[in-house]
């Protein structure tokens, strides 16, 4: 195991993989920017270490500071969290160069999966069915049309690199295709670095399921059951839970076993998901993998009692899994609810402010993940994500249930957030139902989502 | 200069002044704006120039490292310095670290140098570069905060300079 290991990101997961060190009784330095020195994570940290300015190029996104400051802190292993530098093999050789551990997949495993289109080519020949998709990277806009016509509109198109809805537009025109990869481009290329694109089918009804596995380095792996992350405004998720409503218990058991069988023999290593489009039909495709540890990690914590980061950091360090594929056991049903610093009645534009009063919501099965407090300020400098409030029930509807409860009592004044909208989808009829699509709330908008709640 | 005219030195400290207090927040903020290295402009007989050090650290994070010059003959021991934590403390203020790593200070400036706005009093090594610790202000450094092989993280006080133009010149220029 570490001896010290350097935490590289901030917000609720600087919090949250700190109280995985805590648990695993390794000692912790958080690494923060100039506008995190009051975070709550530096507050709880035993040590902490100011990286540079609150421009995340200059601190979290900055390799030589983060690879630095582990260095001068005596840390020999590195958490990158998620996003900023998680997926970045170029990060994880130069942390290993370092003779540091960075805590994920290592470099050559992070570079086999780094190309999204790549990937879906390697596991596609490990049998999982996969999206039809352009042939490799675009290389220019005219070859860009020729895969959408040879696809078939409408077609979605997405960055090589990153995550989070970023770089991503869906088109169904060759005239809008054209208008579009520019802008994904400047986007992908702002986020990431990488401008690379690529095209794939956009199917229209479709859900996002994604399974968790856990492999060791010496190529024992689980997987932990799959979330269902249909609720999305934008490509961005929302709120995500588990088990997936779109499948019943063997089709779900089925696509966590192709999944697992398809990262064990492609060389995968350590904690990871894999992400699902299911159409109406039942059928699955895979589209991509993440070699981090996901905002949504809780939800499966939730159903199986595993510690998903500790199970990462130990990973990391050589340890074996420990446990094998009849140890884990899904019990009930578990939602998770990203509480946003977002104004959902002016398009969902971020905000900030000053916490004038924070009080999470407890009772059984519920849990808040959060770096707030009161009178955090929340810094305008990166993603609105304030907390996840994730519930647990022994059935849907009695996790849905506690849910309400859960969010009337939480209580975050002075910053605008985005809890209507979660209040607003626990009375649909569609998401009671079960049958949310990616598309939905983009399809009824918003607003008339927040409305018809409102009646 | 002995032969400088009372009226002359009146003239170039009000147009430093003058620099000082309208040009130089213009400038930084357009050098902060534009991802520009270095900017100079030339107004008068006098020349401003503000640089960006090589890490790219932003003119506004950095003020401190402003530096106004005038090619033959000119003084400015007086400037006004610009970054904000210098305003705070009339008498000093502290050369900061531009970065996280082991502190190195330059072996010929020691408790007692004197050193303009800008100068180098010294370097961070991150993973082997380093990085300049400058001077925010022209005075004397004083004394040092950290030793030398320490580790030292963004932003952290490395060493104090006293200010000259504060106490001394101020008194005779009033005088």
């Amino acid at each position: 195991m570490f001896a010290k290991i350097l935490i590289a990101n901030r917000g609720e997961i600087a919090v949250r993989v700190l109280r995985a060190c805590r648990t695993l009784g390794v000692e912790a330095v958080v690494a923060y920017s100039e506008a995190d020195r009051e975070s709550l994570a530096v507050q709880l940290a035993d040590e902490a270490i100011c990286i540079g300015p609150a421009d995340a190029k200059r601190s979290y996104l900055s390799a030589p500071a983060v690879i630095s400051a582990a260095i001068v802190s005596g840390c020999d292993a590195i958490h990158p969290g998620y996003g900023f530098l998680s997926e970045d093999e170029g990060f994880a050789e130069v942390v290993r160069a370092h003779g540091l551990t960075f805590i994920g997949p290592p470099p050559q495993v992070l570079e086999r999966f780094a190309s999204k289109e790549a990937t879906r080519r390697l596991l596609g020949a490990e049998g999982l069915a996969t999206i039809p998709g352009s042939n490799g990277m675009l290389r220019d806009d005219l070859h860009g049309l020729e895969e959408a016509e040879r696809i078939g509109y409408p077609v979605l198109i997405k960055p090589s690199a990153g995550g989070g809805g970023k770089g991503m537009r869906m088109v169904r025109t060759p005239r809008e295709l054209e208008a579009a990869l520019k802008i994904c481009r400047s986007e992908a290329r702002a986020a990431f670095g990488d401008d690379s694109l690529y095209l794939e089918k956009w199917l229209e009804d479709n859900r996002h399921v994604e399974v968790q596995v856990a492999v060791d380095r010496f190529g024992h792996g689980v997987h932990l059951g799959e979330r269902d992350c249909s609720v999305q405004r934008r490509h961005q998720k929302f709120l995500e839970e588990a088990p997936t409503p779109a499948l019943d218990e063997a089709a779900r058991n089925e696509l966590a076993e192709r999944a697992i069988r398809a990262v064990v023999a492609a060389g995968y290593e350590n904690v990871g998901t894999l992400e699902f489009l299911v159409d109406p039909a039942g059928n699955a495709y895979f589209i991509e993998i993440n070699c981090r540890i996901q905002v949504e990690h809780p939800v499966t914590e939730m159903l199986t009692g595993i510690d998903l980061v500790v199970t990462q950091i130990r990973i990391a360090a050589g340890e074996p899994l420990g446990f094998s594929q009849g140890d884990v056991t899904l019990r009930g049903h578990a939602l998770e609810f990203r509480i946003n610093a977002e104004d959902t009645a002016h398009d969902f534009r971020p905000s900030t402010g000053v916490v004038e009063r924070y009080l999470a919501p407890g009772g059984p099965g519920v849990r808040m993940d959060s770096h707030l407090f009161t009178g955090y300020e929340v810094p305008p400098f990166y993603d609105s994500l304030l907390g996840k409030l994730v519930v647990w029930g022994p059935d849907r509807p009695t996790a849905i249930a506690r849910s309400r409860a859960a969010l009337d009592e939480l209580v975050v004044d002075g910053i605008v957030t985005n809890i209507a909208i979660h209040q607003a989808l626990l009375v649909n009829d569609t998401f009671l139902a079960g049958e949310m699509t990616t598309n939905l709330v983009d399809r009824i908008g918003s607003a008339a989502f927040l409305a018809a709640a409102a009646r | 200069m002995p032969d400088r005219a009372e009226a002359d030195r009146l003239a170039d400290h009000a147009q430093i002044d003058g620099l000082a207090d309208e040009l130089l927040p213009a400038l930084i903020a357009k050098l902060g704006a534009t991802g520009l290295a270095e900017l100079e402009v030339r107004e008068g007989d006098w020349k401003v120039r503000l640089r960006r050090s090589a890490d790219g650290s932003t003119a506004a994070s950095r003020a401190a490292s402003a530096r106004a010059a005038r090619p033959a003959g000119g003084h400015l021991e007086h400037a006004h310095p610009v970054a904000t934590e210098a305003a705070v403390d009339p008498y000093r203020a502290a050369a900061t670290s531009p970065a996280v790593g082991i502190y190195q200070p330059r072996p010929e400036i020691s408790s007692g140098s004197r050193v303009r706005a800008g100068d180098r009093i010294g370097s961070v090594d991150v993973l082997g570069i380093p990085q300049e610790v400058v001077s925010p202000v022209d005075g004397i450094v004083g004394a040092g905060l950290v030793e030398s092989g320490d580790a030292v993280e963004y932003g952290q006080e490395l060493a104090w300079i006293e200010l000259i133009s504060s106490t001394a010149e101020r008194a005779g220029r009033d005088a």
